[in-house]
């Protein structure tokens, strides 16, 4: 130990004999030798080489970009890993870089060394990704695409319209285009991914008072709290903003239910069956839950319904501000899954009440997952006959 | 080269084609050298199964079934045959009048099967100022483009899809609601059961097999009909078909068959039957229905809980509203069933587990909408609706429903409609207050008179007045009815044109008729069982096209280009990029569920597994819990009153099922006195509708004497002097047709069987092909649309009504003519 406390009274010693100017070149001479050492390291993290020198990289991520867009393209302009991943930015690149080493945890105990692994902690490491891109809205993303220079005659009308209202509000990439360069993770997310790509998953804050429409079948509970799931809204419901509390949000849905069994189901107006919330019996008969106002008997089933709104909490996601573009992606959905076998029939050649039945009837013949089920069946009940007056 | 070096080649080719400028090059390099890697047995599919194909110098030697396909169909023999046979259209043809006259072409002289042979860019080019001229001086109202069929299977070269995108890429057109097979069905059910039923997935068989005491195949031939599908069929339904044979030898399941004839899966399961008289299964529900009611025998619960209007049934069950009790004694007279046979039969159908299995048959017949309502009114008394092994199918006979599916998903197909945003050149949607959609069955009604107004599906439809029609992979002169009046309609027709493989009779009464190759002279790509879903399939190009034929993704992209839109038509896109695209959009949709390899070994192996499915109960949601499950019918609960049919104040299908006279019926009924045989007209057991009718080699395993067999009675074909092997003349007031008596105890008196599918083949009375225009002709095959009749089943559905049929035979003395059906056209030269 002494030697060490020989050193400390050295270093701690002013300078007797070398000049202010001697100590000075030699600190900055250390210092760019030192800089120019991290720089090569960090540059040199910064290599595709170095991103899939790791097998855990190169078997899976490095793959799955390589069936992309960003690998091959008429251009030849290709996206390397860090292209994404590390931010242009200096500060943020550095925080980055911190934030990385705990990868060489992972590289050291094997984490994801197995593909078995790596699905397990795909979707936790895709989120963490996600949130990045979200927070600084997809720079990396506008190093190379700008909003300003998009040509829009060039792109289809749905993508037109969809892009110009993302540009309108500077809208992060990553929001719509999730699993464009890997493969997207299996979960709630995937639920008709497509959809959410075209839609969007919604803002997080909500304005009271303001109207959205879910773009999704959502759980609904009956507080704030608690996980016990009251019974679900349906996909493309209109609903009214009542509060938010942490992110759960209440919301208020009008429609009309049948005076039958627990009178647990609300549709969108009277005799019309257009599904916008299920409940659970428990849900259904606790006090406020849908408050009743009128009634009247429906002559063409005999049936009672009545006028009622209900006012349920849900997640804050999920939730878009304007129905249409869950209309625009059925129709498209509706017109190319409906002629594989045959000519679709028009969306107003059957009634809003023919149109379950018919659907469902053809089903078995239609790969769509449940949502983009119920959003279809939702547009062809919208768009008929009930509702559009055409000769067809 | 061994496997994994060829392998290595493969990925690096596809590599080129990713990163190379020139796509097509490397792709059919591809094709090639797969194809020649796998020279011994290359893997297909067909609606008749999936099977291996082994070659020789260039053509197709042997043909074998899929290693899978444990229950081929014997059609599987026919396979080669319709590669090679003489009628294959083998070049673009005009008809001789046509092309000196165009739209101004004596049109009586159609059928009189006379065609010069021209090049594919004249073909083409008619074809396209055919099309200007109509949308010219009539607009959208005068096309009919919407007629389609049954197609040959191929997700890629689906023949509709093709010609629609590429039709509707030049104009508008008028098209279809509905099918033939199902027309009633499909119309009523959504109103009673909430859903087509016909099309849905069914009760899995395990299921039935398990919990079923009694099954009742009403009108039903599932072991006939379960041959073919609507995509490479699987044959697993006959596995489980050889397990009922079983259980019911062995008194574990008893299998009741109610149906005028003895069916083929009658004589397979060796079970009983109840012979009713044809027509008459509605008086014979309605007795089965008092007898559950009289005895109270029918589930009061189930009916209370998850029904609507049965009290407004009851009064005419009881005959307190029209004077006539639906009793056991009352059917006896009508039915030909005996009194006591109707009692047994109630009190087993309410004696345990009943699973009602319904033929499609019975509703291609006048108010065919009766039966079928009739029948779920049974199955809700009986209360089993949603119970495995209970309730009420009408589709266990089709496609392998009942068979579990893999729940994998499907590949789609290319693009039957305009990209989105695009537009056709004549951008014309003025249908001039004419019905854009018609029911199926009702084009010869609107070609015959445009203009009137008819009640459809509580709709009204003005038929349009129709002066052009193009069809693709379809033969209306099969499946429709009344040949001679439809031969009045095509004469006012000014222009027909036919994309086919074979010179169908719709491409006899055509003006310009193009030339497609089989399924086996192209790429393509099909799921493995319609319902089952169990694989993916690649249909591998054996041969190159025969003759002038070329495959419809090249016909129409030559057709798009003549538009100049060519590129927007394929996408830019090839047969193998589209391939590709299918393939890998199909592999996207099951990433994390199905495991598929990438395209190029898929393609080189010809097959990707899905794996087996899980059972599954119909309705079972719906019982559990009707108010978060409900029907989609107007109340969500079975309605076996429905007031929105009643408001409807149809008089030939009223607010709930009855009983109504046909126009014309065996046994008794209205016009038998005249003609007093019944004909059916069911589907074949040897063909799939009219494709295969072709194969010529496996056609003469079951013609006699060259012609379409024709099922008697021995007691009546005794009457009228016939022997087994003689031809007969089949006749009514609608038509006359010639064929081969086949002698068998199976059909009994006053029924006749010939199966449709028979390809019509008209010739004048002296014999001559070119006779066949005329009104009257005598078909000298066999095709029974010669005689059916063409009549809506009602307001309710407008569907065909083949089965309410009437005819007389006799033993045929005069000169017997050459059959015209199968070797094409009178080639003129000019």
């Amino acid at each position: 130990m002494r030697w060490l406390i020989n050193l400390w009274k050295t270093l701690n010693k002013p300078a007797q004999y070398l000049t202010l100017g001697a100590v000075s070149v030699t600190a900055f001479l250390m210092g760019v030798i030192f800089w120019g050492g991290f720089n090569t390291v960090l540059e040199a993290t910064n290599t595709e080489e170095f991103c899939i020198s790791c097998h855990s990289m190169q078997s899976k991520p490095y793959q799955e970009l390589q069936k992309t867009v960003h690998w091959s393209n008429h251009s030849g302009v290709r996206a390397t890993c860090p292209d994404c991943h590390v931010p242009h930015n200096w500060s943020r690149k550095i925080a980055r870089k911190i934030e990385a080493s705990s990868d060489v945890w992972g590289w050291l105990f094997n984490t994801v060394n197995t593909s078995e692994k790596f699905e397990d902690k795909r979707l936790e490491m895709a989120t963490r990704e996600w949130g990045r891109f979200e927070r600084d809205d997809s720079l990396a993303c506008k190093g190379c695409h700008d909003y300003k220079s998009m040509k829009w005659d060039s792109m289809s009308k749905l993508a037109q319209k969809q892009m110009k209202r993302a540009a309108e509000r500077d809208q992060s990439c990553v929001d719509c285009h999730k699993g464009i360069a890997h493969t997207l993770p299996d979960i709630g997310t995937a639920r008709a991914p497509e959809l959410i790509a075209e839609v969007g998953t919604g803002p997080s804050k909500f304005d009271d008072n303001a109207i959205y429409f879910s773009s999704l079948t959502k759980p609904i509970y009956l507080n704030e709290r608690t996980d016990v799931e009251a019974g679900t809204l349906n996909i493309a419901t209109k609903v009214t903003i009542l509060a938010t509390k942490g992110s759960r949000i209440k919301i208020a849905i009008a429609g009309w239910r049948k005076k039958m069994g627990a009178g647990r189901v609300v549709y969108l107006d009277f005799g019309i069956n257009m599904l916008l919330v299920q409940l659970e019996k428990f849900a259904a008969l606790e006090d406020g839950v849908i408050v009743g106002f009128e009634q009247k008997e429906d002559d063409l089933t005999g049936l009672k319904w009545q006028r009622v709104e209900v006012e349920v909490w849900t997640d804050a996601d999920y939730l878009i501000d304007q129905q249409q573009p869950l209309w625009d992606y059925a129709r498209t959905t509706f017109r190319s899954s409906c002629s594989v076998c045959h000519s679709q029939p028009d969306e107003a050649h059957f009634d809003a009440n023919t149109w379950p039945g018919m659907f469902q009837g053809m089903i078995a013949f239609v790969d769509m997952d449940q949502d983009t089920q119920a959003l279809v069946q939702k547009y062809l009940q919208q768009h008929s006959s009930t509702f559009v007056k055409e000769k067809h | 080269m061994n496997r994994r070096d060829f392998l290595k080649g493969l990925l690096s080719t596809s590599y080129v084609v990713i990163s190379g400028a020139s796509v097509l090059a490397p792709l059919s390099a591809l094709a090639k050298s797969a194809a020649r890697i796998n020279d011994d047995w290359l893997t297909t599919g067909s609606h008749f199964g999936a099977f291996k194909i082994k070659r020789k110098n260039g053509v197709i030697d042997q043909v074998k079934p899929f290693d899978s396909d444990k229950y081929p169909t014997d059609m599987i023999n026919g396979i080669r045959g319709l590669v090679y046979n003489p009628s294959r259209v083998r070049y673009p043809m005009v008809r001789l009048d046509f092309l000196l006259k165009g739209h101004q072409s004596d049109t009586t002289k159609r059928g009189d099967f006379r065609f010069v042979r021209v090049t594919w860019d004249k073909a083409l080019g008619l074809f396209k100022d055919s099309l200007d001229q109509i949308q010219t001086n009539y607009g959208p109202s005068a096309l009919h483009a919407g007629q389609t069929g049954w197609r040959a299977t191929g997700q890629l070269h689906s023949s509709t899809s093709h010609m629609q995108r590429a039709v509707g890429m030049h104009g508008n057109f008028v098209k279809k609601i509905g099918d033939y097979s199902t027309g009633a069905g499909q119309t009523i059910l959504p109103y009673i059961l909430g859903s087509t039923e016909v099309y849905a997935q069914g009760t899995s068989w395990p299921l039935i097999l398990e919990q079923s005491k009694t099954i009742i195949l009403w009108a039903n031939d599932p072991y006939k009909n379960l041959q073919v599908g609507w995509n490479a069929e699987t044959h697993e339904a006959y596995e489980y078909l050889a397990q009922l044979k079983q259980l019911v030898k062995a008194g574990k399941i008893r299998v009741i068959s109610i149906d005028p004839v003895a069916t083929k899966t009658q004589n397979y399961l060796g079970c009983e039957q109840i012979y009713v008289n044809p027509q008459t299964d509605v008086p014979l529900m309605l007795a089965i229905a008092h007898e559950l009611y009289t005895n109270d025998l029918h589930d009061k619960e189930f009916i209370e809980g998850y029904s609507l209007g049965f009290e407004r049934f009851v009064p005419y069950l009881m005959g307190t509203d029209d004077g006539v009790e639906k009793t056991a004694k009352w059917a006896a007279a009508i039915t030909g069933v005996n009194e006591e046979v109707i009692k047994d039969l109630a009190a087993t159908m309410a004696g345990g587990r009943t699973q009602m299995l319904m033929g499609w048959c019975i509703q291609r017949q006048q108010h065919g909408e009766q039966p079928y309502w009739m029948a779920a009114v049974l199955a809700t008394m009986l209360g089993q609706i949603g119970l495995p092994g209970g309730g009420i199918s009408y589709g266990h006979h089709y496609s392998g429903i009942g068979v579990p599916s893999s729940g994998a998903a499907a590949p789609g197909g290319f693009p039957r409609n305009l990209d989105e945003g695009k537009k056709p050149l004549f951008d014309n949607n003025d249908f001039k207050g004419a019905s854009k959609t018609i029911p199926v069955a009702r084009w010869i009604d609107a070609i015959l008179e445009p203009g009137k107004v008819i009640d459809a599906n509580g709709a009204k439809v003005t038929y349009p007045d129709i002066k052009m029609m193009v069809f693709s992979g379809n033969n209306p002169w099969n499946h429709h009815q009344d040949r001679n009046r439809m031969k009045l309609a095509f004469q006012k027709l000014e222009c027909v044109v036919t994309v086919d493989i074979n010179w169908t009779a719709t491409c006899r009464f055509s003006d310009i008729v193009l030339p497609a190759c089989t399924t086996l002279e192209r790429n393509d790509i099909d799921i493995y069982g319609s319902y089952a879903n169990r694989g993916l399939l690649a249909m591998q190009k054996m041969v190159e096209p025969l003759f002038d034929s070329l495959s419809d993704f090249e016909i129409f992209t030559r057709f798009a280009a003549l538009l100049g839109r060519e590129k927007e038509y394929t996408r830019g896109m090839t047969e193998f990029d589209w391939l590709k695209k299918l393939y890998n959009d199909c592999k996207s949709a099951n990433d994390g569920k199905f495991k598929m390899p990438e395209f190029e070994q898929f393609w080189q192996d010809g097959y990707v597994h899905f794996g087996k499915g899980k059972v599954w109960t119909r309705h079972a949601d719906f019982r559990a819990d009707p108010e978060i499950n409900p029907l989609g019918t107007p109340s969500g609960l079975i309605e076996i009153f429905s007031r929105k049919i009643d408001r409807y104040n149809y008089d030939d299908c009223k607010g709930h099922p009855m009983w109504m006279e046909k126009s014309e019926r065996s046994h008794g009924g209205p016009g038998s006195d005249k003609y007093p045989v019944w004909m059916q007209s069911c589907h074949p057991d040897k063909r799939l509708h009219s494709q295969m009718c072709e194969s010529q080699e496996y056609r003469e395993t079951y013609t006699v004497k060259g012609r379409e067999p024709v099922y008697l009675n021995p007691v009546d074909a005794q009457d009228r002097g016939i022997k087994d092997g003689d031809i007969v003349r089949v006749f009514n007031d609608r038509g006359q047709l010639l064929a081969g008596a086949v002698v068998s105890d199976h059909f009994p008196r006053g029924v006749i069987r010939i199966e449709e599918g028979a390809w019509y083949g008209p010739v004048g009375d002296d014999g001559s092909v070119a006779g066949g225009a005329n009104i009257g002709a005598i078909c000298s095959y066999g095709d029974p649309n010669t005689l059916t009749q063409d009549i809506g089943t009602s307001k309710l559905a407008q569907a065909c009504s083949a089965y309410t049929c009437l005819v007389n035979y006799e033993k045929f003395r005069g000169k017997v003519p050459s059959v015209s059906s199968f070797n094409g056209p009178i080639e003129v030269k000019l």
